[in-house]
C-alpha cells in the first residue's frame, strides 16, 4: 500500500464521517433524528447540529405556517339553506415527533385535517342561520370552528392558526331564485323612486300654486283697502267742497249730466211752455 | 503518456500517479503557490460576494440560522456556510383578486352581501415586504396565502354590507375594512407583508340582474328630473305671481291717488265757481243754464217743439217710434 493512497482514503473517510455527523436545520424547517426508526431527538431551532454518523437519520419538516385548502363542499344551514363553502385552514407543525408518529407527513396531515375541518364546519354551520353565517356571526363562528379543530388536531402535533371560509356561495339552482328576488326588490326600489319623484314634484307644484294664490289674494286685499281709502278720501273732499252750497252743486252737476246724456241721435220733444221757450211766443215783461 | 499504455499494457498504479502528482506539486510549489492563492481568492469571491440593491435587504443565514441583515451595497458571505436571500422591502407589489371567470360555480368575483344579494367585485391589493425574515421563514407561499386571505377578508366585509352600499356609496368603507381585516389576518399568519392599499375595481351586480339595477339608477334619475321640473315650475310661477301682485297693488295705489287728486280738482273747480256765483247768483245761474241748453240743442239733430196747449193732446199721437227708427227722417213739424 502506497502512503499517498492511504492518505487519500483517510481524507475521504473523514469527509464522509463529517458529512454524516453534521446536519444543518434551516430557518424554514425543523427536524427529528431517528436511529433505525427509533426517536432520538427533536430539533426545532435552526442551526448546525451533530448526530451519530451513519446510524442516525434526519427527517426534516416544515416549520412555517402552511395553508390547507379544503375543496368546496355543500353545507346545510339551520334554516335549511344550502351553502357552498370553501374552507381554508392555516396550520403549522409544533411537535415534530407527534406529527411524524401520527400522520407521518404533510399529505397525511392534510387528509386528516380536511376531514376534521369538514365535520366541524358542518356541525357549526348546521346550528346557524344562513344570514348569520354570511354576515355578522361569521368571525365568532369561524373562531369556534378553529378552536374545535385545534382541540382535535393537538394529537397530531399540529397547531391551528385559524380556519376561514374563503368562499361562501349559494348553489347554482339557488342563485337563480336569489336573482329573481333581487330583481323583484330592485323593481320595488325603482318604483319607489319614481313615485317618490312624483310625490315630491306634486308637493312642490301644490306649494307653488298655494303660494301664488296667497300672493295674489294678499295683493287683492291690499289693493281693495287702498282703493277704499282713495274712495273715502275722495268722498270727504267732495263733501267738503260741495257742502258749501248743495243747491248750486246740484244745479251744476245736473247741467253737466244733461249735456252728457244727450247725444246727436237723441230726440228732444220740447213744450213751448217750458222755461226755455218762455220768450219764444212772447217777448215777456 | 501514450507510449506507456502502448509499450507494456501495464496500467499505472493509482498510487504511482498520486505520488508523481504530489512530487510534482512539491517541486513546483514555489512556482504555483501564488497562482493558487489568487485562484482561490477569485473563486471564493465569485461564490461569496453579493450585492444588495437600493430598497432591498439581504437576509443572511449561517448554517441555516438567521444571523443578520445587510443593507444596500456590496457584501461578502462565506461560501457553503452562509446563504443570502435578497428581498426588496420598498417595491410595491400588486395582485389582482377576483378575476371574473365564466365558470359559474367557481366564480372568484361573486359574493353574497349582507342583505343576501349577490354582487361581483374585483379587487387590487398592493403590498410590500415589511419584514423580510418573516416573509422568508415564517409563512409558506405568501402570495397564495395573500390571494386566499384577500378573498376571505373581502367576503367577510361584503357579507356585513348591503348591496347598495357595496355598489355605490360604501365602497371606501368596504376597501378600508377589507384592508384592515386582511392586514390583521396576514399578521396572524406572520407573513411579514404590509398591505398598502386595497382597491375595489369593478363592483357590479351579476349579469342576470344588472338590468334591474340599472333601472333603479334610471328611476333615481327620473325622480330627480321630476323634482327639477317641479322646481322649474316653481321658479317660473312664483316670480310672475309676485309681479302680478305688485301690479295689482300699484294699480290700487294709483287709483287712490287719482281719486284724491280728481276730488281735489273737482272740489277746487266747484269752489272757484261758487265764489264767482256768489257775486251774481241769478245772472250766473241763468247764463249757465242757457249756455248748457244751447250746447245740447246745438248738438242734438232731432228736436220737436210742441205748443204747450197742443202738447197735452198731441203728444200721444206723435209718431215717435218712426222718428226714432228713421234717423234720416229730418225734422218733424
Amino acid at each position: 500500500m502506497n502512503r499517498g493512497l492511504s492518505l487519500l482514503l483517510l481524507v475521504l473517510i473523514c469527509l464522509a464521517v463529517a458529512w454524516s455527523s453534521f446536519f444543518v436545520v434551516d430557518e424554514k424547517e425543523q427536524a427529528i433524528v431517528t436511529q433505525f426508526g427509533e426517536f432520538k431527538q427533536a430539533v426545532d431551532r435552526p442551526g448546525l447540529y451533530f448526530k451519530k454518523p451513519f446510524l442516525e437519520e434526519v427527517r426534516r419538516m416544515e416549520r412555517r405556517i402552511m395553508g390547507s385548502d379544503t375543496p368546496p363542499a355543500e353545507y346545510l344551514t339551520l334554516d335549511k339553506k344550502r351553502l357552498v363553502a370553501d374552507p381554508v385552514t392555516r396550520w403549522r407543525i409544533v411537535d415534530p415527533l407527534m406529527f411524524y408518529k401520527t400522520v407521518y407527513d404533510e399529505t397525511g396531515a392534510k387528509a386528516r385535517l380536511d376531514d376534521i375541518v369538514n365535520s366541524e364546519l358542518r356541525r357549526e354551520l348546521a346550528s346557524h342561520d344562513f344570514g348569520q353565517i354570511v354576515g355578522n356571526e361569521r368571525d365568532p363562528l369561524m373562531q369556534r370552528v378553529a378552536s374545535n379543530v385545534r382541540g382535535k388536531t393537538k394529537e397530531f402535533g399540529i397547531e391551528i392558526v385559524d380556519v376561514q371560509i374563503k368562499r361562501a356561495d349559494l348553489p347554482t339552482e339557488v342563485q337563480e331564485s336569489v336573482f329573481a328576488r333581487m330583481r323583484a326588490e330592485r323593481d320595488r326600489v325603482a318604483k319607489q323612486y319614481r313615485s317618490e319623484g312624483q310625490e315630491e314634484a306634486a308637493k312642490i307644484r301644490a306649494d307653488t300654486d298655494k303660494e301664488r294664490t296667497i300672493l295674489l289674494a294678499k295683493a287683492y286685499e291690499t289693493s281693495e283697502k287702498v282703493r277704499g281709502e282713495g274712495d273715502a278720501e275722495g268722498i270727504r273732499i267732495y263733501a267738503d267742497a260741495f257742502g258749501k252750497d248743495p243747491e248750486f252743486y246740484s244745479f251744476v252737476r245736473s247741467l253737466s249730466t244733461y249735456e252728457k246724456a244727450m247725444s246727436e241721435q237723441s230726440t228732444i220733444v220740447l213744450s213751448t211752455g217750458s222755461d226755455l221757450f218762455r220768450y219764444l211766443m212772447t217777448p215777456g215783461k | 503518456m501514450r507510449s506507456q499504455f502502448d509499450d507494456d499494457g501495464d496500467r499505472p498504479d493509482v498510487a504511482d500517479v498520486v505520488a508523481q502528482v504530489s512530487q510534482a506539486m512539491k517541486r513546483n510549489l514555489r512556482r504555483f503557490a501564488p497562482l493558487a492563492v489568487v485562484l482561490l481568492v477569485l473563486v471564493v469571491s465569485y461564490w461569496g460576494v453579493y450585492s444588495v440593491g437600493p430598497g432591498s435587504q439581504g437576509v443572511v443565514r449561517t448554517f441555516g440560522r438567521e444571523t443578520g441583515k445587510t443593507g444596500p451595497g456590496l457584501h461578502f458571505a462565506i461560501p457553503f456556510v452562509q446563504k443570502v436571500d435578497v428581498v426588496s422591502v420598498e417595491q410595491i407589489r400588486r395582485m389582482e383578486v377576483g378575476r371574473n371567470s365564466d365558470d359559474r360555480r367557481n366564480n372568484e368575483a361573486r359574493m353574497i352581501t349582507g342583505d343576501a344579494n349577490i354582487a361581483e367585485a374585483t379587487m387590487i391589493v398592493q403590498y410590500r415586504v415589511a419584514d423580510p425574515s418573516k416573509y422568508l421563514f415564517r409563512l409558506r407561499d405568501s402570495e397564495g396565502t395573500l390571494r386566499a386571505t384577500t378573498e376571505v377578508a373581502l367576503r367577510s366585509v361584503v357579507g356585513r354590507t348591503n348591496i347598495d352600499d357595496v355598489i355605490t356609496t360604501g365602497r371606501e368603507k368596504v376597501q378600508e375594512e377589507t384592508r384592515a381585516t386582511l392586514q390583521k389576518l396576514m399578521d396572524e399568519y406572520q407573513s411579514g407583508l404590509t398591505i398598502t392599499e386595497v382597491k375595489l375595481q369593478a363592483v357590479d351586480a351579476p349579469d342576470a340582474v344588472r338590468e334591474a339595477f340599472h333601472d333603479v339608477v334610471r328611476a333615481r334619475e327620473e325622480k330627480e328630473k321630476l323634482i327639477n321640473e317641479a322646481k322649474g315650475y316653481q321658479a317660473d310661477v312664483i316670480p310672475k305671481a309676485r309681479g302680478e301682485a305688485r301690479k295689482i297693488e300699484r294699480e290700487a295705489e294709483a287709483y287712490k291717488e287719482q281719486r284724491i287728486l280728481r276730488a281735489n280738482g273737482d272740489g277746487a273747480k266747484f269752489s272757484s265757481m261758487l265764489a264767482e256765483y256768489g257775486k251774481a247768483q241769478r245772472v250766473t245761474r241763468q247764463r249757465m243754464y242757457l249756455e248748457t241748453m244751447e250746447r245740447i240743442l246745438g248738438k242734438v239733430e232731432r228736436k220737436v217743439v210742441v205748443d204747450k196747449d197742443v202738447a197735452r193732446g198731441a203728444l200721444p199721437l206723435l209718431p215717435l217710434g218712426q222718428m226714432v227708427g228713421n234717423p234720416g227722417g229730418g225734422k218733424q213739424p
